[in-house]
């Protein structure tokens, strides 16, 4: 028995009648119908134990981004957290930094925030009903140029624009201080060059004919991209983002994420403890023997080369030998969403229970220390 | 000296044939000239209402002690259908001393608990819910969908491996904390309750159930299995079982009254006449409240306690009166008409004042309160019959014992040139001095004792069922559920309509994760469960299990496909009613106050023609509405009661400054028993807010008996000291002996199961004693400031009423 969130698509007819005679103001009607796209996060005293789903690190700080619009920052490597001024409150599901002040969040209802004074205030850079606004303005351009990806553009625009702006961003990934992509639901894919102040619909890019979602992105060693998303698609683009095509899955199940081992050898992962390991840039794959029964959520190369993966039940596993083989850590039943490396070398956690620190993956046979569900300022 | 003014209209009589049976006022000659008439009515009485009484029931209907009338109760019976199973089930807790649940025997246990209860009449069989119940699933998400089964693995065993296929589908069920105790070492059967036999309509048995449960917790319970047994229905059950152990309180009182006035008389004959009549009294009460479809509940059952100590007092002092005659040479029936003629009609302002301070709590718009006033004003009536008339009236058929007789004379003797030291005590509060210490240290106990009721509280303070002490049983099965389970005790539940199917809209769910957020973030508020908050998960499950999809997904379709899973506790039938549960740290008054707040500040500004936020439910939310009334009623209460002992005073004494006097010292014991109820950490709720209108009511008592006397020497021209020296004598003493009969028969209440029963106990106690006290040592020391030139004028015209009959 199969069950899918059925996202708009099974019954797309319906919702787009329905939507079409109720949103006839379109985009000033979203902020009505969608208050979590407008209204600022609560500052809570619950923060701290929120879901949270990314995590990063800025310079010597943590970033960690959950629901609600949350979103922690620590200074004392996850002893105390306090909570940012964040202008939505949708869940975010992802976060990096490519500098210590400069990184980008992204959630759901499309919403990308950035922040330029390392993670203290976020300004939005986009959401769903921008998106969708992008992708039919583009669609449009292209069907004028006559371009052959013009209807796929078109299609994926008529979606978002008719269902509404449910789509999630679900991952991100930035070169640097202007290049970047975030992707997310239903092949949902926009690109900027510019450090997010304009924002190109990038589907029409990805050979992901069924529009299956997009769940992790990370760049090998080669400079070459990866994209992993439901359904076993693997993505690769070796023109600098240009284009993904399709390579060939090992694995039927989805991905939940990619990682590169900075080493050359990519690992891609994913449900019921599925773990892939390519050494020739994703040209073939080699299954990874992992012992665990939990889907793998999280992964992270440690400055040192050891790699740590985490199930969403709270296993933890480690390499050091680049991922060619995994051994179980020390973990804690926690249904972990996302890793980091502190400054001091350690792990911390995010999890659906808030953010914990971990020991250094070194002696991660030794337990936990001191839960960080510390007081939130 | 010991020509009392009364006594003059009344010479001594010793043969009955030298009275004229013409005396006396008409009700007087309508009943004591036809003595046997009289008698033979009251016998036919007694019969026939104690035929009734016997068909008078118990019961503990919890909608009683909750306020019908307020908007959060009417909606909440509203929507009672679709609440199904909030509050109406019981939990079973089965505990393991040993290692964990995952033992052979342990589940064997469990599998045939469950199958006993689940046999039980009134047991919703569908719904209940165990580790061996088929409806307990565990589920997985897989790369090709949803994965189950239940989570008693198929081909069970006991063996090994068949326990550790179970312990991993307990682990992925999501029951832990919820049937899985978090330490594994218990495990609960959830036993929902049908209100009503489906095939005979009968209402459940709550006592049948409850004797069931404890027959099954009796039969399994070993060094090895614990058992331990939470809810609504087992609190009734324990009331219930409680009221009965009330009856043994009754008894105690009966001997304790019975105790005290035996040693004021030495009368074996005429205590015994005193306590039959207001036994009479009792059983006539009894039976009027049959033959008009009242039923006792742990509320009002501590009416009759009231009433027979009440008459007690009364009859204690019909019967020092007579004792006094008959010491005196008069023979038996005159004694019993003179004393009827000197206090009938003090006795009936007294009963009246009573009556007054009962019959304001049916302002109170609690069922439970107005039924303790219709039945305590009906029990007042009653003693109206049985001792200001009968008791009299058999007294001058059976006399006293002529050695008490004496005796009762000799102590007024003896009173006469050498006085008792007690009222030599109490005389000095007639002089400036003392009276001025009095008033001074009154008036510091009134001040401090408000600055400590400021503190005061409504609501019940302390966890578990607030209805049973803190270490009966059921509440510490309680504090076991709440240490073990992720369950808190005090449920709110806000109610939120919509269109019929509209409940999972995007937009109605949005409203509610953000009301379910905002209340988190109020102090006491521990977590919200709503279908809001299982839709963010549900997009996880649905989503293969990625975290990421944590959020409410903008979209009806999936949204509304997520009732598939739902507990129906999250919805209704028509999908036209969401409950959003708060649960909550403690019902104490601030926390609920908060969340109504919160909630109502909410709803005013979201609600509309397709979404409305209604409050409340849930015990906490029952709770709150309760707070809210009795909070209302307790000032207006107050104001009531005291406008009407103002009102009797004023119409017995004509003199504003007598009513100052009589009713300052009662102010006092009320500021000061709010103080009291700050210290011993009692709230104002359902069963306090009654005691403080009955210690005004009984209390004014005193002051009646007492100043009525004194100001009437005064008037007659008596200096402050010698008329309170006779008010003593006349009436101080039975003064006394009624505070000290009330507060001991009330305060043997503190060994009540029933925890509320034994703070009413302690509280009446206090205020019984406290405003004996007040009469006594106040009362004069205020007289000395307030009364004494200003009343002097012998030309008091128009005696009051009491002082007439005295």
């Amino acid at each position: 028995m199969k069950i899918r969130f059925p996202l708009g698509r099974f019954l797309a007819v319906a919702v787009v009648s329905i939507a079409g005679a109720a949103l006839p103001g379109g985009v000033r009607a979203a902020d009505a119908d969608y208050p979590v796209l407008s209204q600022p996060a609560i500052v809570s005293p619950k923060a701290a134990g929120a879901a949270m789903l990314g995590l990063a690190r800025a310079g010597q700080r943590l970033v960690a981004v959950g629901e609600r619009g949350i979103i922690l920052l620590s200074d004392d490597q996850g002893g105390r957290w306090r909570q940012a001024r964040v202008p939505v409150s949708v869940s975010l599901t992802a976060v990096r930094f490519v500098t210590e002040r400069t990184g980008w969040a992204v959630g759901h209802f499309g919403v990308v925030l950035r922040s330029d004074d390392g993670g203290e205030s976020w300004v939005k850079q986009l959401d769903g009903v921008a998106a969708a606004r992008l992708a039919e303005q583009a669609a449009s351009q292209m069907a004028q140029q006559g371009l052959p990806e013009a209807e796929r553009l078109r299609e994926s625009s008529l979606h978002l624009v008719e269902e509404g702006p449910d789509k999630p961003f679900l991952d991100l990934f930035f070169a640097n201080e202007r290049d970047g992509f975030v992707i997310g639901a239903y092949n949902l894919i926009f690109r900027t060059r510019d450090g997010g102040q304009s924002w190109t619909p990038w589907m029409s890019r990805l050979e992901n004919p069924k529009g299956l979602h997009l769940y992790g992105v990370a760049q090998g060693g080669g400079g070459e991209l990866y994209i992993v998303g439901e359904q076993g698609l693997l993505l690769r683009s070796t023109d600098g983002g240009e284009r993904f095509a399709a390579l060939p899955s090992p694995y039927k199940g989805s991905w939940f994420g990619v990682l590169s081992t900075g080493e050359g050898s990519v690992l891609a992962y994913g449900l019921r403890g599925s773990l892939y390991r390519s050494t020739d840039r994703g040209e073939s794959w080699r299954a990874i023997d992992t012992g665990v029964a939990s889907g793998l959520g999280a992964g992270l190369a440690l400055g040192d080369g050891t790699l740590v993966l985490a199930s969403q039940t709270g296993d933890l596993l480690t390499s050091r030998d680049g991922g060619a083989s995994f051994q179980p850590a020390a973990g804690r039943k926690l249904p972990v969403t996302a890793l980091a490396e502190r400054a001091d070398g350690r792990l911390a956690v995010a999890s659906l229970r808030g953010v914990l620190s971990l020991d250094p993956p070194a002696s991660l046979d030794s337990p936990l220390n001191a839960p960080a569900k510390g007081a939130v300022r | 000296m010991k020509a009392d003014d009364v006594m003059d209209h009344q010479p001594v009589v010793a043969r009955l044939e030298d009275f004229d049976p013409a005396s006396g006022d008409r009700l007087e000659r309508a009943l004591f000239n036809h003595r046997p008439l009289v008698v033979l009515l009251c016998l036919l009485a007694t019969l026939l209402l104690s035929v009734a009484a016997v068909r008078l029931g118990l019961n503990a209907s919890f909608e009683k002690t909750i306020p019908a009338r307020h908007p959060f109760i009417v909606a909440y019976l509203e929507h009672r259908a679709d609440l199904g199973g909030l509050g109406n089930a019981v939990r079973i807790a089965v505990e393991t001393t040993g290692e964990s649940i995952f033992d052979a025997g342990y589940q064997d246990t469990l599998r045939r608990i469950n199958d006993e209860v689940y046999l039980l009449p009134g047991v919703d069989r569908p719904f209940m819910k165990s580790l061996w119940t088929p409806t307990t699933r565990w589920t997985a998400v897989t790369e090709d969908g949803v994965d189950g089964g239940t989570v008693v693995p198929e081909g069970y065993d006991g063996s090994p491996q068949s326990l550790d296929a179970l312990r991993a589908n307990v682990e992925r069920s999501g029951e832990v904390g919820q049937l899985v105790a978090i330490n594994f070492r218990s495990s609960v059967l959830f036993v929902p309750l049908l209100d009503a036999d489906p095939q005979t309509g009968k209402p459940l048995d709550y006592r049948r159930l409850s004797d069931s449960l404890e027959d099954i917790r009796q039969r399994y319970q070993s060094d090895r299995i614990r058992i331990h047994v939470t809810g609504f229905a087992k609190v009734v059950g324990d009331l219930i079982e409680g009221l009965e152990q009330v009856m043994l309180f009754f008894l105690l009182a009966v001997v304790i009254a019975g105790g005290v006035v035996f040693g004021y008389t030495r009368c074996v004959r005429s205590t015994l006449l005193v306590v039959a009549c207001s036994l009479v009294a009792v059983v006539w009460q009894f039976g009027l409240l049959a033959l008009t479809g009242y039923e006792l509940d742990p509320y009002s059952i501590l009416v009759p306690f009231l009433v027979f100590a009440i008459g007690m007092s009364h009859g204690a002092q019909k019967m020092n009166g007579i004792m006094q005659d008959i010491g005196r040479g008069t023979h038996k029936v005159v004694a019993a008409r003179y004393t009827f003629r000197r206090l009938f009609l003090a006795g009936l302002t007294a009963l009246l004042c009573d009556a007054v301070g009962f019959a304001v709590l049916i302002i109170i718009p609690i069922q439970a309160i107005q039924d303790l006033a219709v039945i305590a004003s009906i029990g007042v009536a009653v003693l109206i019959f049985t001792n200001l008339i009968l008791l009299p009236i058999l007294l001058s058929y059976l006399g006293v014992s002529p050695r008490a007789a004496a005796l009762s004379l000799k102590k007024d003797e003896q009173d006469g040139p050498e006085r008792h030291w007690l009222w030599r005590t109490l005389d000095l509060f007639t002089r400036r001095g003392w009276a001025a210490a009095a008033i001074v240290v009154s008036a510091g106990l009134a001040v401090g004792g408000y600055a400590v009721s400021l503190d005061l509280k409504v609501g019940d303070l302390d966890p578990g069922a607030p209805e049973l002490r803190a270490d009966s049983r059921y509440n510490r099965d309680s504090a076991f559920m709440v240490a073990n389970y992720a369950a808190s005790s005090d449920i709110f539940v806000v109610m939120v309509e919509t269109p019929t199917d509209r409940c999972t809209s995007y937009a109605t769910l949005s409203a509610v994760d953000r009301l379910a957020w905002s209340l988190e973030q109020l102090p006491g508020v521990e977590a919200t469960h709503s279908m809001a908050g299982l839709s963010k998960l549900a997009g996880v499950g649905y989503n293969e299990g990625n975290v990421k999809w944590y959020e409410l997904i903008a979209n009806d379709s999936a949204l509304g496909s997520v009732q598939n899973h739902a507990p129906r506790e999250l919805f209704n039938k028509g999908c036209s009613l969401l409950s959003l549960y708060v649960y909550l740290q403690d019902h104490k008054a601030d926390t609920l106050a908060r969340v109504v707040a919160a909630v109502e500040g909410f709803a005013a500004q979201n609600n509309g023609p397709n979404l409305r936020f209604v409050l409340a439910a849930g015990n906490a939310g029952i709770e709150a509405a309760t707070n809210i009334v009795v909070h209302k009623a307790m000032r207006e209460m107050l104001l009531w009661v005291y406008g009407a002992v103002v009102v009797l005073c004023w119409i017995t004494f004509r003199s504003w400054r007598a009513v100052l006097v009589a009713v300052l010292p009662l102010m006092l014991t009320s500021i000061l028993c709010e103080a009291l109820m700050v210290w011993l950490g009692m709230g104002v709720k359902v069963a306090t807010l009654p005691v403080i209108a009955l210690g005004v009511g009984i209390g004014v008592d005193y002051a009646l008996y007492v100043l009525s006397v004194m100001l009437a020497h005064l008037r007659q021209g008596a200096s402050l000291s010698e008329a309170y020296y006779r008010a003593l004598l006349f009436t101080g003493r039975v003064v006394m002996l009624t505070g000290v009969t009330l507060a001991v028969a009330v305060a043997t209440w503190v060994w009540s199961p029933i925890k509320f029963q034994a703070d009413m106990g302690i509280l009446l106690a206090f205020m019984f004693l406290w405003n004996m006290l007040g009469a006594l040592v106040l009362l004069p020391a205020l007289a000395c400031f307030l009364l004494p030139k200003a009343s002097r004028p012998a030309g008091a015209a128009t005696p009051a009423p009491v002082l007439a009959a005295l």
